[in-house]
């Protein structure tokens, strides 16, 4: 891999409000054109972090350097404040000033930064071509939809053309099918422009539909840091496994250790095995509905509970001994609610209890 | 290579002197004034003892103020709470004709000032009124069977002009009930009434006891209503008994009883207080505006429209009218016809020095008062609110003392700090001003507030990030949003510091009379038609402020 620049640096960042922790030693970086998430349920400090990082809130401990430069620095107390930053930043609610046109609110930065007119008129033409706001220059943001209201906090965010943007829940307060949209729309932006995002979520779905890399945080820790795809295929404990897409989890016991890794015995007897290092002992299994064969010749005997179909694919619920499972088919296999199958587990990771 | 030269964290900010200087005028002019009160109120020849107070538990005359401050209070309460409930229901949740005319004229008494009130009152119910004229010539009788100078016309007069604080709470909790607690009541079987009783009562039962505690707090610290009605058929309650003793002056008497007025008073506060905090635990306000179920009132739709109707029309216009009509007659108790008509009231206020004196004078504390008002309370909001200063919550709390201190406290505080050298202000336009500054320091704070919290923090952050310092998001983010808010405060305050009786009527002294006075000393002296045409300007002034804030804050605020 080439060697790339680092846009954001974050070490050791530690912020305390009174006795409370909200965010505990963090460090990671996020490089050029490089689309990162912050991803972890609320209160777990993604967003504490991210205003650490904007300047609007000052962190305990800690270093954060923006584009090489240092800009919080606890230990040198040193502290650039934020509209010194050169960040763009997008607000959880927009905050679009509602006594400003659309156009008044996208060129403030410009304005602010001392632009020509001609300047600032070319780079308006720009954003509103890019955002699709055409039409609605001169409208105040009480005229406008959520969407339009959120792009508007984009162009502003965009209009000097900053390095780092920082994006705050940005799509947690728009309907569902907008939401989807605006999923490619974002990563779309950020490939057109080569931009690097820091995105803050508590969506996994969001997360992982647009970042290049994503950092799951729990109670203030950085918990796990990788692509999606890695994040997905091997959480690292059952808290990101819960968390990161939907899991099965079931106790289970590994009774013997094979040249293809262990033998893994569960709760209504039914053995298998599965590639793992454990040691012998008792364990919680892991296993992602789509990592479940169901109707197979072989395997253990179930009980079909409940069937809800999703369209390209049918969920049901199954009954192992006295477990329940989640189990995706596609929409080809049709069992009843009582129909006897039997079930394959293909893939499962093992977490100590 | 950090950016040092330009990075630094402030050791020394502006704001920190600022909040300093708030602080000592605050300690100057509320804290130790009416710490002086209480001082003086246990101080004795011999030493501090709670001697005065055993001096007017033991005078009967003391007792009987107290006493009739406790019970005209109390029925007044009951019966506005009675008719505010009652109203607030017909004209929210029924089908009763004229809505929103019913609820501005039911709200037309708040803009009223309630001495002047008490003035119409008299002229309608006195004994040459023209409602006891009426009377007297349908009847043939010799003479209307009511006094209005008694005990009970006080007390109607008092609920009259508390009655508006309670329809507004009341109604804005009837209307912002979430409809599906009622719905779900329905379906569970309960019919209209069940659900009303079984649902809504309880649901706005925080609004009503915590409106009941204002109102009462509102009787017991007036002072207008009981003097101009009550004086005559000495009739005396805790205000106008302390009036008379500065008047004396036994300024031990006054400050004891004064006290003893700020606690009677200060009890229900805090009750309201705390009944606010733990309601809100409740979600009985929604947040949304749904349209509430109405009930159908059937045949009874017209009588009780004309029932609500008559009571909205006394309650403001009647009044109204009868100041205005009585500003143009010729003299007090002339037939109301074209001949007896005459502007020679106004060409004489006009004309009268103390008149154009008192109108520059009030005019002068007002905007005075409003603008300082505002000014600190601004400052106090953004430090408290915003920039979240270690000490600033002091501040706050500081500047919403008064809030809990009737009236005449205020005044006999005033004359306590500042009659003494090295600071005369007492027998001066100041000291009336130092008074208006406690007194309305804690609406400004409230209004302030609530202008700041409507701007939500991100607006503020959006700009900072956007490339704007603290100075730049002030001036482009923070001002032009609050601007309306901050007008409408500083209407807030000017308008009722226009008309403002008692503290200045405790505290005029020659070429420093207000308004209030002016009109209260021409009425006590029976210029009955001086004084209308006098509270005749006052009224349009104030009807036409109210409309602008109206305007302002899009309905929100009313003074």
């Amino acid at each position: 891999m080439a060697k790339r620049e680092k846009r954001i640096e974050v070490l050791n960042l530690v912020k305390q409000f009174g006795d409370y922790t909200a965010v505990n030693n963090v460090s990671f970086k996020v490089y050029e054109n490089e689309f990162f998430s912050l991803l972890g349920p609320s209160g777990c400090g993604k967003t504490t972090t991210l205003r650490c990082i904007s300047g609007l809130e000052e962190p305990t401990a800690g270093e954060i350097s923006i584009s090489g430069q240092v800009m919080t620095s606890a230990e040198e107390n040193l502290m650039v404040p934020p509209e010194r930053r050169e960040i763009g930043m997008v607000f959880q609610n927009y905050a679009v000033w509602p006594h400003m046109t659309v156009e008044r609110n996208i060129s403030y930065p410009l304005r602010l930064a001392k632009k020509s007119k001609r300047e600032i008129a070319a780079k308006l033409d720009y954003l509103l071509d890019l955002l699709e706001l055409q039409g609605l220059e001169k409208r105040f943001p009480s005229e406008l939809s959520g969407g339009q209201q959120q792009r508007v906090a984009l162009g502003r965010a965009l209009s000097t053309d900053p390095k780092v943007m920082l994006l705050d829940e940005p799509l947690s307060n728009l309907d569902a099918k907008l939401r989807e949209q605006m999923r490619f729309e974002l990563k779309d932006l950020q490939q057109k422009t080569g931009i690097s995002i820091l995105y803050v979520t508590h969506d996994q779905v969001e997360a992982m539909a647009m970042s290049d890399r994503v950092a799951v945080m729990k109670k203030g820790d950085i918990v796990q840091e990788g692509s999606p795809h890695e994040i997905y295929e091997n959480p690292k404990d059952q808290f990101v496994a819960d968390f990161i897409g939907t899991m099965n989890f079931l106790p289970c016991t590994v009774t013997a250790k094979t040249d293809q890794g262990v033998n893994v015995r569960l709760g209504n007897g039914a053995e298998f095995g599965l590639d793992s290092g454990a040691e012998r002992g008792d364990y919680i299994l892991a296993v992602r509905p789509e990592d479940i064969v169901l109707g197979s010749e072989e395997g253990t005997d179930c009980e079909v509970d409940v069937r809800i179909f999703l369209g390209n694919l049918i969920e049901y619920r199954v009954r192992l001994g006295e477990d329940y499972l989640r189990v995706q088919t596609d929409a080809s296999l049709r069992l009843e609610p009582g129909d006897q199958s039997r079930l394959m587990i293909k893939h499962g990771l093992i977490f100590p209890k | 290579m950090p950016a040092k030269s330009a990075v630094k964290k402030r050791s020394f900010d502006i704001r920190n002197v600022l909040m300093v200087f708030i602080l000592l005028f605050f300690l100057a002019i509320i804290v130790y004034p009416l710490f002086l009160v209480v001082v003086k109120s246990v101080s004795t020849k011999t030493g501090l003892s709670l001697e005065n107070y055993r001096k007017i538990l033991l005078s009967s005359a003391n007792m009987k103020a107290f006493w009739n401050s406790l019970w005209v209070s109390s029925v007044a309460t009951l019966l506005c709470v009675t008719a505010g409930a009652g109203l607030a229901m017909f004209v929210v949740r029924t089908d009763i004709p004229g809505k929103s005319w019913l609820k501005m004229l039911l709200l037309l008494p708040y803009g009223i000032p309630p001495f002047i009130g008490a003035m119409a009152w008299a002229q309608l119910f006195g004994p040459v009124g023209y409602v006891s004229r009426l009377y007297t010539n349908l009847t043939g009788a010799f003479s209307a069977p009511w006094n209005i100078y008694s005990a009970a016309v006080v007390v109607i007069v008092l609920a009259v002009y508390q009655f508006p604080v309670v329809f507004i709470t009341i109604s804005g909790a009837l209307g912002k009930i979430d409809t599906s607690l009622e719905e779900a009541s329905r379906m569970s079987g309960a019919g209209p009434l069940r659900t009303l009783i079984d649902v809504t009562l309880p649901l706005i039962t925080p609004a009503i006891l915590a409106s009941s505690l204002l109102a009462f707090v509102g009787c017991i610290s007036n002072f207008g209503i009981p003097a101009l009605l009550g004086f005559r058929a000495r009739f005396f309650v805790l205000t106008t008994r302390i009036y008379s003793a500065l008047a004396i002056p036994d300024m031990t008497l006054a400050t004891a009883m004064a006290v003893l007025l700020a606690v009677t008073a200060g009890i229900p506060l805090l009750l309201a207080k705390r009944l606010e905090r733990r309601s809100g635990k409740f979600t009985v306000i929604s947040g949304k505006s749904v349209r509430p179920q109405t009930i159908k009132l059937g045949i009874w739709r017209i009588p009780i429209f004309a029932v609500v109707l008559t009571i909205a029309l006394f309650a403001g216009v009647v009044p109204l009218l009868s100041m205005i009509i009585t500003s143009f007659l010729t003299y007090w108790g002339a037939p109301l016809n074209s001949a007896n008509m005459t502007f020679d009231h106004y060409k004489y206020i006009l004309n009268l020095p103390m008149a154009v004196r008192a109108f520059r004078n009030s005019a002068f504390l007002a905007t005075l008062a409003a603008t300082i008002t505002m000014f600190i309370g601004a400052l106090v909001s953004y430090m408290s609110l915003r920039a979240k200063m270690k000490g600033a919550k002091v501040l706050d709390f500081m500047g919403t003392i008064p809030y809990a201190v009737p009236c005449v406290m205020v005044a006999i505080a005033m004359i306590l700090a500042w009659s003494k050298p090295p600071l005369v202000l007492y027998g001066t336009i100041w000291v009336i001003l130092a008074a208006y500054l406690v007194r309305y320091m804690p609406f400004s704070i409230r209004t302030t507030n609530a202008t700041l919290q409507q701007v939500h923090f991100s607006l503020e952050e959006a700009a900072r990030v956007s490339g704007a310092g603290w100075a730049q998001t002030m001036k482009d983010v923070v001002l032009p949003l609050i601007k309306p808010g901050l007008v409408a405060g500083w209407i807030l305050v000017f308008m009722p510091a226009l008309r403002e009786l008692t503290i200045s009527v405790l505290l005029w002294s020659q070429g420093a009379e207000t308004l209030g006075v002016v009109i209260y000393n021409m009425q006590d002296a029976g210029y009955t038609q001086i004084a209308a045409a006098l509270s005749t300007v006052v009224l349009f002034v104030i009807l036409s402020g109210n409309a602008i804030v109206r305007k302002l804050s899009k309905g929100e605020i009313t003074i």
